[in-house]
């Protein structure tokens, strides 16, 4: 079944895992020193930012969407750049889904981290910002399942890609969306197999996680 | 070397050290004493500048400490403090002691060097490559010494450096902290061993529930 897959199977694999990585990079970039700040700061609204972040991991994706599609639409304030339906699109929104993640696992990192690293580096003449990056280092592993949670839950929805991508076939349709539409039209079999590569992907980055682990 | 004024350090409501007057003296060796939750933890910090007291002033080397990011870094860089169970970063012997010459920007032959001298000072020669996290307690608190010996610093504050290590090891870092002084480098260290040649040569700050009871000067 797989091994007859069409050229547009493999341009919804290769949309799916570049608007992905694309929406991880940013999601990484915004949510890390996030998570790391809120995990490092003391400050009188802490437990409503992380009250914030619990629930924007929770919101769905088509709110997300929907979200995104009022700025990008053409009525909307960002309309004008004409992003609307494509990969682009879905990058801003796979962004916003997975900054919340990357920043609640780097929080949780930082909250188990060893109380001792930061006193250590500060007392051995490091500067605030070294004593952050020192921390990032020593858990590192903490920050990259951020990252892999981030990664993993970009790849695998649906009312993102749909909403804002519109799932072009050989532009913005991505694995989800075509499992979607290809189920919609009774090819299950076919739905079934981009299910399969799907789960083959996610299977890929967790054994990368593993082995990075081990090292 | 530190002049402390009328310091009060407190958590919450909790008065931690009420310190009215207290001079530490440069090129000596200081034993800091008293009961669990007297105080000693949180002096120990205040002298490595990694918290700043409630009220009160420190003064350091004559200067009044501004504790203001940019101006507490350059004190800290002056002294180092040595904890009970120190922390060890992942990687080898040779980058946990290499840590804080790199922060001061020593590099090449000077940082080689220093890093071999802390650790034959300490007994560890041929332990650079070893993975800190394969060290027993005692190793990891002679590389943590170590660390802390290359960095040359003006003030070793040391926090029970001496607890839960083997008798060897005892010998050795009680070996290497009393020749400190002669080098000019001042000690305050904690300990409840009465005991402690320290006591016996040096000078002892004794607290009380936070306050600076005894400053004996011998």
């Amino acid at each position: 079944m797989i091994g007859g897959l069409s050229p547009d199977v493999f341009d919804a694999v290769r949309t799916s895992l570049s608007v992905a990585a694309g929406a991880t990079v940013f999601a990484a970039l915004l949510g890390i020193p996030l998570g790391l700040l809120v995990g490092l700061s003391e400050f009188p609204l802490k437990r409503l930012v992380v009250t914030l972040f619990n629930t924007l991991m929770a919101v769905p994706t088509v709110v997300v969407g929907l979200f995104v599609y009022g700025f990008l639409s053409r009525q909307g304030p960002l309309g004008i750049l004409g992003l609307l339906f494509t990969p682009t699109a879905i990058v801003i929104g796979g962004t916003l889904l997975a900054a919340p993640i990357v920043a609640n696992y780097a929080l949780a990192s930082v909250r188990g981290a060893d109380s001792r690293i930061v006193p250590t580096t500060l007392t051995l003449g490091a500067g605030r910002f070294r004593a952050v990056a020192t921390l990032a280092g020593e858990i590192r592993f903490g920050i990259l399942a951020a990252v892999i949670a981030g990664f993993g839950r970009v790849v695998s929805e649906v009312g993102v890609a749909m909403m804002l991508g519109g799932n072009i076939r050989g532009y913005t349709r991505t694995m989800t969306t075509a499992i979607a539409l290809e189920t919609s039209k009774g090819e299950f079999a076919f739905g079934m197999a981009l299910g399969i590569v799907l789960m083959l992907v996610a299977l890929v980055v967790n054994l990368f996680l593993n082995l990075l682990q081990r090292r | 070397m530190y002049r402390l004024q009328s310091i009060r350090k407190c958590y919450g409501s909790n008065v931690a050290l009420d310190i009215e007057e207290l001079t530490i003296v440069r090129g000596r060796l200081y034993t800091l004493t008293g009961a669990n939750g007297a105080g000693k933890s949180t002096l120990l910090s205040l002298l490595a500048f990694l918290a700043p007291p409630t009220s009160g002033e420190i003064f350091y080397a004559g200067k009044r400490v501004d504790w203001n990011h940019g101006s507490v870094e350059g004190y800290r860089r002056k002294v180092t403090l040595l904890h009970q169970s120190p922390y060890l970063f992942g990687g080898s012997v040779h980058d946990n002691v290499a840590f804080g010459l790199k922060v001061r920007g020593i590099r090449g032959e000077e940082r080689r060097w220093r890093i071999d001298e802390a650790l034959e000072a300490v007994g560890l020669q041929g332990f650079r490559d070893r993975m800190s996290r394969e060290l027993s307690g005692g190793e990891a608190q002679r590389v943590a010494m170590a660390r802390a010996l290359a960095l040359n610093p003006e003030v070793l504050l040391l926090d029970e450096p001496l607890a839960n290590i083997d008798r060897e090891t005892t010998g050795l870092l009680e070996t290497v902290i009393a020749a400190l002084p002669a080098r000019g480098t001042t000690v305050v260290m904690t300990t409840h061993d009465p005991e402690h040649p320290g006591r016996r040569n040096g000078e002892s700050i004794h607290l009380e529930g936070g306050r600076n009871v005894l400053q004996s000067l011998r």
